[in-house]
């Protein structure tokens, strides 16, 4: 009895544990939606500039100039690897997605057969 | 799922309950407290000190910078045309005000972390495993 007991504590933990690395998981991937917007609505104001215009960074309180190569494979580079970051992140949380099913479904199996215990021990009581 | 803090084994190793006096409660809100303050300080911090790096950061850009050349520097919501070594005296005293900042965050942090010691050992001499004061 105790053992189930242990065995049912054990499996919610890890189920637990899944909801939170899911939750997270999101929550990155979220973020990661949100830098991919801005970074393309630069790479788009970038196409839109005239070859005379000048490109300029904040970094702190200063404006700084830019060369436009480099702001441009700067832009560029970020939005590759945010694209692979998201790809990346979205394949963990199927797995993760999954790993909470097949948990789900192990608990369900143990509180079962919990139960179909509990019912034949109470059978055989009253049989005694 | 689980709701319990203590296994069965544990609570009935415990004993007796000990009676929580007004002074305990006193002493358990105030370590909550302090662990709330604790977090925002920690908040804070994080903040200050991101924008210490990008001070850092600019700092060391414009060292770099021809002496000629005029910057916008950001006062508020507009941007003033300022030369070199005028954007360098500014940056210094943003830079010298935000580590003065950070050392009284710091010293706050000390002293709050000190009270939760404090509060942590007199709250477990009273009550032993029946309190968990782990953040």
């Amino acid at each position: 009895m105790a053992d189930l007991q242990a065995r049912m504590q054990t499996l919610s933990e890890e189920f637990t544990k899944f909801q939170n690395d899911l939750q997270e998981a999101v929550g990155s991937r979220q973020k990661l939606e949100a830098q991919r917007q801005e970074n393309l609505g630069v790479q788009k104001e970038f196409g839109k500039l005239k070859a005379d215009e000048t490109i300029y960074k904040l970094i702190g309180p200063v404006l700084l100039k830019q060369d436009r190569t480099d702001a441009e494979s700067t832009v560029n580079g970020r939005l590759e690897f945010i694209t692979k970051e998201i790809s990346r992140l979205e394949s963990h949380i199927k797995d993760t997605q999954a790993k909470i099913e097949k948990k789900k479904s192990e608990i369900i199996q143990l509180q079962t057969s919990a139960q179909a215990a509990a019912a034949g021990g109470g059978k055989q009581a009253v049989k005694a | 799922m689980n709701r319990r803090m203590l296994t069965k084994e544990d609570e009935d190793g415990v004993g007796d309950e000990i009676e929580v006096r007004r002074e305990d409660q006193d002493k358990i809100n105030k370590f909550s407290r302090l662990h709330q303050h604790e977090l925002s300080i920690e908040e804070e911090l994080k903040l200050k000190n991101k924008e210490k790096e990008e001070l850092d950061d600019i700092t060391t850009e414009l060292e770099l910078a021809d002496e000629e050349d005029i910057f916008p520097y950001k006062i508020g919501d507009a941007f003033f045309h300022v030369p070199l070594p005028h954007a360098q005296e500014m940056l210094g005293i943003s830079a010298a005000r935000v580590e003065e900042e950070i050392t009284e965050l710091e010293d706050k942090m000390g002293a709050i972390r000190d009270e939760m010691t404090q509060l942590k050992i007199e709250l477990y001499a009273r009550f032993g495993k029946t309190i968990n004061l782990e953040t």
